[in-house]
């Protein structure tokens, strides 16, 4: 509120001023790209088996963002870029979703698909872990796992090594023995 | 983006490829008084776009059920 009083009034977009543009000016304003569906699913198919795109795309779902609300999102974009149209993009859509789940299912993770009823779904599994979680607690387990009594022979490595180090007056008025 | 509203589940539950009709084997005629392949109902329909949708997706699920046959 005090950010908006402190612009000045004649700064701030006019109402209407996003359809100002020209005509044709913006992507999704042109002819697409991929005119037909297998046009479509043949440059998502390509683009998904990318080595670049899957670590991306575990990454995320790793996070816990739903498979439905990637596959969207990746959707629009390209719809913005002029791509596709809405019309095929969303045609796209359930194979967009099943090559995630694919990719998901393959790097063996852990994702939430979102089609669940998030009522069902959070009577099952109240609270997802957030990666910081997941990793301290893998820490932790690692840690219980790990065995750190010492080793006498360990213990006689470092004997030696504490008496190799004696440490020599370097000074060049020092007394030597 | 609202469940209710989300297309992304619309899409994906509405794709029902465990019934989608089979692809039939048409035997072709040799003769030139064979009779023409009608397009016989509950065959596919390729010029339908969501029926080639449906085969990828098809395709795609037969190898992820593999994988997860694979793991568990």
């Amino acid at each position: 509120m005090t950010r908006l009083a402190e612009e000045s009034s004649f700064d701030r977009p006019v109402p209407g001023m996003a359809l100002t543009a020209e005509l044709g000016g913006r992507p999704w304003q042109n002819p697409p790209q991929y005119t037909n569906i297998d046009e479509v699913l043949d440059f998502y198919v390509d683009r998904m088996s990318s080595e670049e795109f899957i670590d991306q795309a575990v990454d995320i779902l790793e996070m816990g963002v739903p498979v439905t609300m990637l596959a969207n999102t990746m959707q629009l974009a390209n719809v913005m870029e002029g791509l596709h149209t809405v019309d095929t993009g969303t045609l796209a859509l359930p194979v967009i979703m099943e090559m995630l789940m694919m990719l998901g299912d393959s790097a063996n993770i852990e994702y939430t698909s979102g089609l669940d009823n998030p009522s069902t779904l959070s009577s099952k599994n109240p609270t997802r872990k957030s990666l910081v979680a997941k990793a301290a607690s893998r820490y932790k387990d690692v840690l219980d796992e790990a065995d750190f009594e010492p080793s006498e022979d360990a213990d006689e490595e470092e004997l030696d090594e504490e008496e190799e180090e004696v440490i020599e007056p370097s000074g060049l008025m020092a007394r030597r023995g | 983006m609202p469940r209710r509203t989300d297309p992304a589940i619309s899409a994906y539950n509405n794709m029902d490829i465990e019934n989608m009709p089979k692809e039939k084997q048409t035997v072709k005629s040799t003769g030139l008084l064979g009779r023409p392949s009608k397009s016989s109902e509950g065959s596919m329909d390729f010029n339908n776009p969501t029926i080639r949708a449906a085969k990828q997706l098809e395709a795609i699920r037969k190898y992820r059920n593999e994988i997860n046959d694979t793991t568990s």
